[in-house]
């Protein structure tokens, strides 16, 4: 006989259930962890070469980058003398909780001030997948266009930064700023947007200050008492 | 494309409910989509189909609830309605700025089973 049941459970519980793990052993560790979303060639790499080489004086960072094939982004990090670890999603458009989990204990991540994810090149699909991450980044380069906001709402109104890229190429473009801030805090009024190039350097002190303002906060907030990863 | 993934998920959550109900076939799911899961319904029916296919639960419904964002004016206290697919950058009445709300939905809310076993 056919019977009706509720289930009301959340599609990606178990990804949650793994993203909290992450989130409590970060909280622990005080290391801010930031998920750079972004379609591909939008440079996320580029942003985090030139972001790492700033920081690695007086900051411990550590990288974790996905895509679907070859090691060179994590060649390209290594260079600047910090760790990165490849994630190889084999054909799977994002990166889950548990990729993190098992890349953290491969690589030994261990405790960096700073641990930036580098998702897979897609402004969808890595959206719906919490990596226990403290805030999403989602990167916009000036070559994409000024409507990728309202065509793509989900991620621009999950991510707490919105970081423009290649502000260099703003001279040659017709690529409306003004635009792209309006659909931005439409979709999430409390949205940071940082304009940066990082060939010219535009942007980026004020892009670092901000990690570094957002790990202060993360140092000074106690963890919730009797949990632990 | 990540909707093949995400009807992995459901099928899995789908069949922990009903162990403990006797043997038995999987008849339909309802699941919630919200405008802002960054899942795309008829990517999932497809999707849900290919996953099934292959199983003892094979020709299973999914039945879709679709639940869109809504732009909340809080001086107008009022929700400003918009086509589907469009936003609007400011509140078309007071001219202020809107918030988003809702639309991140995505639960296996019900699912309904044939049972081999009598009640």
């Amino acid at each position: 006989m056919s019977r009706v049941i509720d289930v009301k459970k959340r599609v990606l519980e178990e990804n949650e259930r793994a993203a909290s793990g992450l989130r409590k052993r970060f909280a622990e560790s005080k290391t801010l962890v930031t998920n750079l979303i972004s379609s591909p060639g939008s440079g996320k790499t580029t942003l985090l070469e030139e972001t790492l080489k700033r920081m690695k004086d007086h900051l411990t960072g550590a990288v974790l980058v996905g895509d679907v094939a070859t090691e060179r982004d994590a060649e390209r990090i290594r260079a600047t003398g910090l760790p990165a670890h490849q994630i190889l999603t084999g054909g799977a458009c994002h990166l889950d909780a548990r990729q993190i989990m098992t890349a953290c204990d491969e690589a030994k991540v261990g405790t960096p001030d700073i641990l930036f994810i580098e998702n897979v090149g897609n402004l969808i699909c890595p959206t719906s997948y919490d990596l226990g991450e403290d805030f999403k980044v989602v990167l916009l380069s000036v070559a994409e266009g000024d409507d990728k906001p309202f065509k793509y709402p989900a991620i621009f109104s999950r991510a707490e930064v919105t970081v423009i890229t290649k502000a260099d190429l703003l001279e040659h473009s017709r690529f409306d700023m003004k635009a792209v801030r309006d659909q931005v805090s439409s979709l999430n009024p409390e949205a940071e947007i940082v304009i940066t190039s990082s060939y010219t350097g535009e942007g980026m002190g004020e892009w670092c200050e901000l990690l570094e303002r957002r790990l202060e906060v993360k140092r000074s907030t106690v963890p919730p008492a009797g949990q632990s990863a | 494309m990540h909707e093949m993934g995400i009807a992995a998920n459901i099928y899995e959550l789908a069949q922990q409910s009903v162990s403990g109900h006797g043997p038995g076939r999987l008849l339909k799911v309802r699941v919630a989509i919200g405008e802002l899961s960054a899942v795309e319904p008829d990517l999932l029916r497809y999707a849900w189909e290919a996953t099934t296919s292959v199983t003892p639960d094979a020709g299973c419904e999914m039945e879709v609830e679709w639940h869109p964002a809504r732009q909340f004016c809080p001086s107008c206290k009022q929700d400003r309605s918009r086509s589907e697919g469009s936003w609007l950058r400011i509140c078309t009445e007071c001219g202020g700025p809107l918030r988003v709300e809702g639309g991140t939905e995505l639960d296996l809310l019900q699912i309904e089973y044939d049972s081999e076993e009598d009640e």
